[in-house]
This record gives C-alpha cells, structure tokens and sequence, in this order.
C-alpha cells in the first residue's frame, strides 16, 4: 500500500506505551484477530438471520404473494358495501351470551366486537382446557355462530410468516432462540472489534474500489457495515433486548420460581396483576358501559373486551383500543390503549395511556425497543430504510466470510497445521451454501408455495421441507464441486430462479404483473419485482465473476508463455 | 407533510450532504477533479455545506414522524445517503456530483417551501 506512509504521516504519532512493549498495534492486533475469528464463524448464522429478517420486513406482502385464493376474497370484499351489522352493545351482548352457553369454564374470554371503524366481524376467543388460544366467529348481524369456514381449496401456507419465526428461533424454539441471541452477542463483539480494527474509518468512510480483488472485498466490507453502524448496532441490541427475559431468566426464576404455575403468575403480573378468584359466583356484568367508559379514559376505540375469571365476583375487565395509523406512524412503542375494571364495583384498576406499558421505565424501553427491531412505526418508508440497511448487513456478514477465504486463496496461513487445507475447503463450501445456498432456499421456497399440490396434507410444512431441502442440496453441492463452479452454478440457479417467479405466477395462477399493477395490487407486484432486482443482482455478480476469470486465465497464459 | 414527502426530501438532502463530505475528501475530490488535493476553500465549503444539508434532512423526518420516529427515520436516511454516495462514486463521479448538486437545491427549495406554508398566513 504506498498510499501509506502518506496518510500516516499527517496523523499524530500513536502513543506507545514503553513497558512491556503492548501498545495500541498490539490492542488493535488482538481486535483484529477477535474480529476474524469471531467473525467468521458466526457469519453464515448471522447471513441467514439477517437475509431472512430482511425479508421478514415485508411479510405480509410475501403472505399475500404466496396465498393467490384470497386476492379474489379480499377485492370483493373491499369493492362490496359493508353489511348492516349491529351496534357495539348488542354485539358485546352476543359475545358474552355465546361465552356464556358454549365456553363458561374458561379462565378468560376476550371478545372483539369490531374494526376501527365500528364495522366489521364479530370474534370471540378463550383458552380451552389446554390453555390453547382458541376462537369463533359469530355473525355480526345475528349474533349466532357462523360455520367454520371451510378451506375453499385456499393453499395452507406459512407465508412470509417462515422468514420471521426463521431468523429468531430458527423454527427449533427456545433452542434456536438462544442460538441467535448467542450469534447476536457475537454480531456485538464483531462490531466493536471491527471498529477497532479499522484503522482508518474517517479516511475509508465512502471508499470502494472495485475490480482490485481483495482490496475490494474489504472495501466492500467495510463501506456497508461503517456507514449502517447505527442500524446494526440498534438491530442487534434490540433483538437481544425483545428476549431478555428468556436470556437472563435469573431474576424471574428467583422471584416466581420454576414450573408452568409461576410462568403464568409472571406472564399475570406483566400485564398489570390478576385479582386472586374469590370463589363467590357472579353473572358477567353488561360490558358496554365498561367498553364506553375505558374509549373515553384511553381515547382510542375498542379492539377487545377482554374478561379474567369470568362468573367470578373477582373477575376484571380489560378494555384495549386500536392503534390508528397516525399512532403507528409517530410512536416507537407498539402498545395500545387499555383500562381494566373490577367486573364487581366498576372499579377502575388500571389505565395505559396509548403507547405507555405496565411496569414502568424498564417496561417501557423494553416495549420501543421491540417497535424499533421491529419497524412497527413509520409506516412504508421506514419499512424500506430497514429493508436496505437489512440487506447491508447481510452483505456485510456475506462480504466478510468471501473476505476470509480470498485472503487465503493466495497464500495459507496454516492456521491449522497440517489440516489448514482441508478446513480452507470446509469453510470455502460453507460461504457457498451459507450464502447462495440461503438465497436459492428463500426463493425456491416461494416457488414450492406454487408447485405443491393445492390440497396437499401438512402441505405448510411441506413447503418448510422443501425450504431447509434445497439448503441441503446446495451443501452437498458446494462440497461436491470445485468452489469457483460451485459459486457459479448456485448464483446462476438462485438467478433464474428469480427471473423466472413471475412467470411460474403467470402458469400456476393466471395472475401477472402488468394485471397486479392494472389492479393496484402492490404487495404481489413488489414481490415480483423484488424477485427482478434480486435476478438482476445475481446475474451483474455472475458476469463480474466471469470478466474476472478471463482476465486471470489471460494473465495465467501470459506468464505462461 | 406526508412521509412520502418527507422521505423524498430526507433523502436528496442526506444523499447531498454526503456527497459534499465525500468530495470534501481529496481522494474523492480527485476522483471529480483529476487533482490530486482540494483546495482549503472548497475543502471547507463542501465540508460545512453537507454537514449542514445532513442537519437540515432531520426537518422533515421531524415533522412527519415527530421527534422519536423522526430521529430513526433520520439516521436511516443519512445510511442510505451515504450507501449511495459511496456505491456511485467509482463508477460515476460526475453523475454523483450533478445529482447531489441537484438534489440538495430541490431538497433546501421543497424544504422552504412546505415550512413556509406552514408557518405562513394562512
């Protein structure tokens, strides 16, 4: 690097300490070696959370792509006139009649009687005696319970819900949510040794020269994590934060103790405390008086009713508001409106103002926290800002692992002695499945929602299988071929692929993009044209690869002859 | 002001102010120039100019999303800014130079005018 000595010599001398000889090089150098090697194992985890927590940015868009049965649905029922249905009280009346006759041992009913607007469905939910959540519909007009919609040949389908439960548990539970929040910790380390690391931050802070091999994967690396430090910091924090009370349960264990009886008294008391049963009967009061006053007390309208130990002269009822567009937009925490009465004395027990959370400050940050991994606020340009600072960190992780391997290409560093080449090829087919191989997964699982059967058996986690399959093949692959091909044939694959959705749309379901933007139907189109860029991506890398190796099989001849 | 707007403006005048930090840079101001160092004036210039269109890009986030949305939304502007600057300026630095110019004019100018009728009579 001429370049060098230059720049060094308009900065300060570093000062060094005497003694010892470990100055601030030997700092950085340990940084350094914390960086790659923590770094480097961890990033294939890390690529798959974030490319997958990337795309769970826009999940419901993937859902709608991937459930084409209720577009129909769904344009109907927004072109029809909305049907006469009766007012709050009357509904709630129903709610509770139904509970009443059908469901009156459950701990706890909940009803919804309407949308925002005051308009809409009619459901009712309680826990069985399984503690499962289960729900009816009644018919809003007549209060009477509708028939189980059957399936009307719908698709079952994860959705874009797969890439969300994906990337924080790994569809493996609390297993997998303790592996990513280890690999979150680690993301933590990574960054701080990396700004370490970086010598020069300010001076590389827009620089990217592309073409010059190695130097450029560093660049790469480098320019995308420095400038969405502040994302990837915040992303990382937050998603450990969301789970810190399954990560650091010491306090919860201490105070409640252990067993699903001590679980439900913490989970009672996050939400404000649960008055004890009195064991003394009493009807469930009429709820609209308690639904009007808890809309004037929180300012919202009512979302739900929702009633502990109903029949009981303890029972309390929890009034919760919806949370209109203009609250999502400028608020960090997601939480509603909600005011809870004592069924009995019409006692007023507790009020959260719009926004607010139970428990004070820590409750509180713990809540903005969770909006701000989340996106929940802000509407669709904060959706996109996560979106491309997402896919900056997955290049980020992706750009690094490359990075690791190319600086070995060259020379081997014998990290390992006598199996340094053998690990080398390990991890070279690693940084291919890990990263083409993930991208061929996620798209191949979209083409698995349209080529299933329709009316398959366990026909989501079908589509599940076929997600983690194509992961394992494109292992095997990346170990069964030379690296440089193996690369070449995964892009190419995971390109097409892409290239090829809309049209895969167009035969299975009829449905194409000119038509999805003729109807305004931007979340299919958005996923279509996603597919586009992502093609287009993939093929700009293949042809760089392809210029690449024509220069250096040039270059082999010339020095050759 | 609807975030439509709001975003638009966020991100012309980041995109603007980064640019102007960038060719504040001598490498960067060479990549423009073909000399190898900034003058001290325009250094200065191109320094203090962006910073001040990276300041004036929160107005708008502020005002559409209020303080606390509005500064997330406002970091996340400033990333994407600059992701731009960055990826554009090997490849094609005179277009980042004239877009940058041109974003942060249309920017300041979409900025005083929406707050001019805001605060205006109305």
């Amino acid at each position: 690097m001429p370049s060098l000595p230059a720049v060094r010599s308009r900065l300060p001398p570093l000062p060094r300490r005497v003694e010892g000889g470990a100055g601030q090089g030997r700092f950085r150098q340990t940084q350094a070696w914390l960086h790659t090697w923590c770094g480097l194992w961890f990033s294939w985890l890390l690529f798959a959370v974030f490319l997958t927590g990337t795309l769970a940015v826009f999940d419901e868009p993937i859902t709608h792509w991937m459930t084409p049965e209720h577009h129909a649905e769904e344009a109907a029922a927004a072109a029809a006139p909305k049907p006469a249905t009766a007012d709050r009280a009357q509904r709630l009346a129903w709610g509770k009649a139904y509970m009443a006759a059908h469901h009156a041992g459950a701990p706890m009913w909940e009803l919804w009687p309407s949308d925002a607007d005051g308009g809409g469905s009619l459901t009712a939910y309680w826990f069985d005696e399984k503690r499962q959540y289960v729900s009816a519909q009644l018919n809003p007009s007549t209060g009477q319970p509708m028939a189980a919609i059957p399936g009307r040949g719908a698709r079952a389908t994860l959705g874009g819900h797969h890439f969300v439960d994906f990337h924080y548990e790994l569809h493996a539970g609390a297993v997998g949510l303790w592996i990513v929040g280890i690999a979150a910790m680690a993301m933590l380390v990574a960054l701080v040794s990396g700004v370490i690391t970086h010598k020069r931050i300010f001076q590389d802070f827009f620089t990217f020269r592309p073409g010059k091999g190695q130097r450029s994967w560093l660049d790469a690396h480098n320019v995308v994590a420095v400038l969405t430090l502040p994302f990837l910091f915040m992303i990382a924090y937050t998603g450990i934060a969301i789970s810190g009370a399954t990560f650091m349960p010491a306090p919860r264990l201490v105070h409640y103790g252990t067993g699903d009886a001590a679980q439900q008294r913490f989970i009672a008391d996050l939400n404000g405390g649960l008055p004890e049963r009195s064991g003394r009967a009493m009807q469930v009061p009429d709820l609209e008086p308690f639904a009007a006053r808890g809309q004037a007390l929180m300012g919202q309208p009512v979302r739900a009713v929702v009633i502990d130990h109903p029949g009981d002269a303890a029972a309390r009822i929890g009034v919760y508001g919806w949370n209109g567009e203009a609250d999502a937009l400028r608020r960090l925490s997601p939480t509603s409106g909600m005011v809870a009465f004592s069924a009995a004395t019409g006692e007023v027990l507790q009020v959260r103002q719009p926004g607010g959370a139970e428990g004070g400050t820590a409750s509180l940050a713990q809540s903005a926290m969770g909006g701000l991994h989340m996106a929940s606020f802000g509407g669709w340009a904060v959706k996109w800002l996560y979106f491309v600072c997402g896919l900056a960190g997955a290049a980020t992780m992706a750009t690094g692992a490359i990075l690791f391997m190319v600086k070995r290409r060259g020379k081997h560093l014998g990290e390992f002695g006598g199996a340094t080449a053998r690990v080398y090829r390990l991890i070279e087919a690693l940084n291919v499945a890990a990263i083409a191989g993930l991208a061929i997964a996620c798209i191949g699982y979209l083409w698995a929602n349209r080529l299933l059967p329709v009316l398959l058996e366990q026909r989501a986690a079908w589509e599940l299988r076929s997600f983690f399959a194509l992961w394992l093949l494109a292992l095997l692959h990346a170990f069964a071929r030379p690296p440089a091909r193996a690369w070449r044939e995964q892009l190419g694959a995971f390109a097409l692929l892409c290239l090829l959705l809309p049209v895969l749309n167009f035969s299975t379901t009829g449905d194409h993009l000119p038509a999805q933007l003729r109807h305004g139907d931007w979340e299919s189109a958005g996923v279509e044209l996603g597919a586009l860029a992502f093609a287009a991506f993939a093929f700009h890398a293949l042809r760089v690869m392809r210029r690449r190796d024509r220069a250096a099989s040039v270059s082999t001849l010339a020095s050759v002859a | 002001m609807s975030t439509l707007q709001a975003s638009l403006m966020a991100l012309t005048l980041a995109f603007g102010g980064m640019a102007g930090l960038a060719f504040a840079m001598d490498r960067h101001y060479a990549q423009l120039t073909q000399r190898r160092e900034a003058p001290a004036r325009h250094r200065h210039a191109l320094r203090w100019g962006g910073a001040a269109l990276l300041v004036l890009a929160a107005l708008p986030c502020v005002a559409a999303w209020g303080s606390s949305v509005g500064a997330v939304a406002w970091l996340g502007f400033l990333s994407a800014g600059a992701l731009h600057v960055a990826w554009g300026l090997p490849y094609r630095p005179r277009f980042v130079a004239w877009a940058a110019a041109l974003g942060g004019v249309v920017g300041l100018v979409a900025l005083f005018v929406s707050f001019a009728a805001a605060i205006g009579p109305r």
